[in-house]
């Protein structure tokens, strides 16, 4: 029976997931199915009104050793949609699954829809400058960030669940350990105050001056790519931009930072964007509100200073 | 280990694209590049080969100027590269582009490892490897940050959050790379010049054998807009670097945020 199916190794996400699929199913009158691995989170979701729970059982512990299972299960029930959790591991094996199934796969999806005969789908092109407006045709399949929506309250009541058991080991790959659930930058996405620090910064010891701005601020602390990813000043977490984190801070104050789009583009819900930069053809001062070009080693401590005799 | 593959793309550079006013993409200044993470890509076969004595070859799908990008690559410390320029590459989703790769990979012998980068800089969709992996029936190891070769085996470095997974992949594996995991050489004069002296091969997609389905996109595309934000854009430009911070207080007073 063609359905709408949920798939996370992350149940959180899946509770998110579910919000989408819930009102996909009011447009294309489909079932919403959930696949998952956790045995543990079983009873609640098959609490959540969700009409089946799946859950596959094998011996690989690996979360992606299961697109041979998942790929079995949706071309066994005809599936018409997949959404799966834009994590790491859900954008691995929702391509695997896709690849498998011959079937489209539109990746880190702002919203979708269907309509058409089709599932419509924007998400950003060209590192952020473009949103790009698509239609898949079915059965297809999408990978949704964590937090695009919010939890699906539950309904209550009890799906029918089904445990499939699954041959999923592969004698070509041997894994150290799986690491557990990442839940990455709930602090930082949900900041109301960010002061974020680029390249400008010239040394890891110099991260002082980001931190008295930022507790005058009352503000958490976050970067671009090449200052946690590159230079490990500070966790993945905090990499604010195309591939990290979106924040929505009602105030966003960068320093040092040239303003690539890759960048903006996990700031642009900021309500005011304030950047202070040496370089005064930096993009950044075309996306703020406020800006000082200024070296930040000389602004910033005065910033600090006058915010903290407010 | 004797034979490794690089897969990359030739995009546009988004840094030359400018919206206008209608919100369309002008593309009409922009340049063509080898998509960044890519770079990574070519930068870690090159490492590998040359540690390990193996040859590293490239292999390209775009439009007719994916031609242009053969110096550059060549250039990266590749021994050889195949390129598709075809017309198909313009409407091509994730999964055309995976079909005519792993068709053309078929063709072109037996690899040991791929490697791809993350995703591309122009459309970012980050399925080409796994994809690959899933149509030639070998594993994929997506994201890796650090990847050692050794007695047929490769080991693949995984970051998620705080925590490493280090998987070992025997025979072939299809590998995708973070940019963390190298800096990409800068070609000197002297790569440049051997470049124009190495092999390329131009692969044809109708001696791929490839169905007319798998060439036909699942994922089309409805409009493209670029995103364009309102902001104040008020630089505070006083000599005295003490004004500028008290006009920002004063505007954030303002603004109620302090």
């Amino acid at each position: 029976m063609p359905g709408i199916w949920i798939y996370s190794e992350d149940s959180v996400v899946v509770r998110q997931l579910l919000t989408a699929g819930q009102e996909l199913k009011k447009t294309m009158q489909q079932p919403v199915n959930i696949i998952t691995l956790n045995a543990e989170d079983v009873q609640s979701l098959a609490a959540t009104g969700a009409d089946k729970v799946f859950l596959l059982k094998g011996n690989n512990p690996w979360p992606e050793s299961y697109a041979g299972a998942i790929a079995d299960l949706l071309d066994k029930e005809q599936a018409s949609v997949m959404l799966v959790g834009a994590t790491i591991r859900g954008k691995d094996i929702a391509a695997k699954v896709a690849a498998n199934l011959k079937a489209g796969l539109v990746t880190d999806a702002l919203s979708v829809q269907y309509a058409n005969d089709a599932i419509e789908t924007t998400r950003l092109m060209y590192g952020g400058l473009a949103v790009h407006a698509e239609a898949a045709a079915l059965p297809a399949l999408v990978t949704i960030p964590p937090r695009t929506f919010i939890e699906a309250p539950d309904i209550g009541g009890q799906s029918e669940i089904t445990t499939v058991e699954v041959a999923n080991e592969d004698s070509r790959v041997t894994i150290s350990n799986v690491c557990p659930i990442v839940r990455e930058g709930a602090d930082i996405a949900t900041a109301n105050r960010v002061v974020c620090v680029g390249r400008g910064l010239a040394k890891q010891e110099d991260m002082k001056i980001v931190e008295q701005l930022a507790a005058a601020a009352e503000a958490e602390i976050g970067c671009t790519r090449g200052i946690s990813e590159d230079y490990h000043w500070l966790p993945n977490e905090r990499y604010i931009g195309i591939s990290g984190q979106k924040v929505k801070p009602e105030l966003y104050i960068g320093m040092g930072i040239s303003g690539q789009v890759q960048h903006i583009v996990g700031i642009r819900d900021s309500k005011i964007i304030v950047a202070i930069d040496s370089n005064e053809k930096a993009p950044i001062f075309e996306a703020v509100d406020y800006g000082i070009v200024g070296d930040l080693y000389e602004v910033v401590p005065l910033l600090t200073a006058a915010l903290q005799k407010k | 280990m004797q034979k490794l593959l690089v897969c990359y793309k030739w995009v546009l550079d988004e840094q030359d694209i400018k919206i206008a006013g209608d919100l369309s993409l002008d593309t009409g200044r922009a340049k063509y590049k080898i998509s960044d993470y890519d770079k990574n890509a070519i930068e870690e076969g090159a490492l590998l080969a040359e540690k390990h004595g193996v040859s590293v070859e490239a292999l390209t799908f775009g439009t007719a100027s994916v031609k242009q990008s053969l110096k550059d690559a060549l250039s990266r410390g590749l021994d050889k590269v195949y390129w598709i320029g075809d017309a198909a590459s313009e409407q091509a989703d994730a999964f055309v582009t995976a079909n005519v790769l792993t068709a053309a990979i078929k063709k072109l012998g037996q690899y040991d490892l791929i490697l791809c980068g993350e995703g591309s800089s122009d459309s970012y969709n980050q399925q080409t490897a796994p994809r690959l992996a899933a149509l030639l029936g070998i594993p994929a190891i997506t994201f890796v940050q650090k990847l050692t070769m050794a007695d047929g085996q490769v080991v693949a470095t995984r970051k998620l959050g705080d925590c490493i997974e280090e998987i070992t992949v025997v025979g072939p594996a299809v590998i995708s790379v973070l940019p963390e995991i190298n800096k990409p050489r800068i070609p000197g004069l002297k790569q440049v010049m051997a470049a124009s002296k190495k092999p390329s091969e131009e692969v044809k997609i109708s001696d791929l054998g490839i169905a007319a389905e798998e060439l036909s996109p699942k994922v089309r595309s409805l409009a493209l807009k670029g995103y364009v934000m309102d902001r104040k854009k008020v630089i505070f430009k006083e000599a005295n670097q003490a004004d500028n911070v008290a006009k920002l207080v004063a505007s954030l007073a303002q603004e109620g945020l302090c």
